[in-house]
């Protein structure tokens, strides 16, 4: 793989309808030169890097705030990591956590989008009969 | 501008500080470049003797080699960061990049370059994600002027 060349994680959210066989056929009807893998979590897309650059641009229209992307660093088959040859998949217990947040950063990014104030409320202070309450309550126990 | 994120392999801060229009500065790049190089016989298992004094750049003789080996890949990126954005707590930061000495050492390099940076806390509800995308966001968009 040359420097040029460039792997990348394509990711949906749980809470998108797209499939990654969707994503597989569109990157297939935009006829450009890329390897494509189908992955239980979306796909895996390997090129050169405006190639993949441009595929990623256009992949990103169908659903904007659930499909996520990052680069990866191993090639698509990559012996050391590929579990068809009994590769090590050391990374896959965070991509699955990140991968189950993904709906909860959707409604930020939908939030951020229409410019709506997000802020926590908040915190107060613990009123001094409550605390007394809970003082009591272990004191007793 | 180029952003340095942690934890350095972030799906989420990487999508992100993309989608906002600027270069994350990952450790997945960093190893790409490893382990797709032919001057390693079997990379990343091994490291070359440029490795070794890269770490010794970041850390001193005397600290632990797994440390050491770390920042030799972390350190050329702080080095070429000119933001950065910390996600403190994240529940995945076990394994690789689980060292908390080295992640410690990371967080006062970042620092001592006094370029901005943003630290936030991993959301675990709906509310505080929103929260922490709109800092995102604008520290992200503060960044252009």
């Amino acid at each position: 793989m040359s420097q040029k060349s460039e792997t990348r994680y394509i990711v949906i959210a749980p809470s998108s309808s797209i499939t990654p066989d969707q994503i597989t056929r569109f990157i297939h009807t935009m006829a450009v030169d890329v390897q494509i893998k189908e992955t239980c979590f979306g796909v895996i897309v390997q090129g050169e890097r405006q190639v993949v650059a441009n595929v990623l641009t256009e992949v990103r229209k169908l659903d904007p705030n659930r499909l996520f992307s990052k680069v990866r660093g191993y090639p698509i088959g990559d012996g050391r990591r590929c579990r068809a040859e009994h590769g090590s998949r050391p990374g896959f217990t965070q991509l699955e956590k990140e991968w189950k947040d993904l709906p909860m950063f959707e409604v930020g990014l939908n939030c951020a989008n229409d410019g709506k104030i997000c802020e926590l409320p908040k915190r107060k202070k613990l009123p001094i009969s409550e605390m007394k309450r809970i003082c009591e309550e272990v004191c007793e126990q | 501008m180029k952003v340095f994120i942690v934890p350095p392999n972030s799906l989420i801060l990487f999508d992100l500080v993309e989608r906002f229009g600027h270069q994350p500065l990952s450790i997945m790049e960093a190893i790409g470049e490893k382990v797709n190089s032919k001057e390693i016989e079997s990379p990343p298992l091994n490291v070359t003797v440029d490795d070794v004094k890269k770490g010794l750049k970041y850390a001193g003789i005397e600290v632990p080699s797994g440390i050491r080996g770390r920042l030799a890949v972390y350190g050329p990126l702080i080095d070429e960061a000119e933001a950065a954005i910390f996600m403190e707590d994240a529940p995945y930061m076990f394994g690789c990049v689980g060292c908390a000495r080295t992640n410690e050492l990371v967080k006062l390099l970042v620092r001592k370059r006094k370029i901005p940076l943003l630290e936030l806390e991993y959301p675990t509800s709906e509310e505080e994600a929103k929260v922490v995308v709109k800092r995102v966001k604008e520290f992200l968009e503060g960044l252009k002027k």
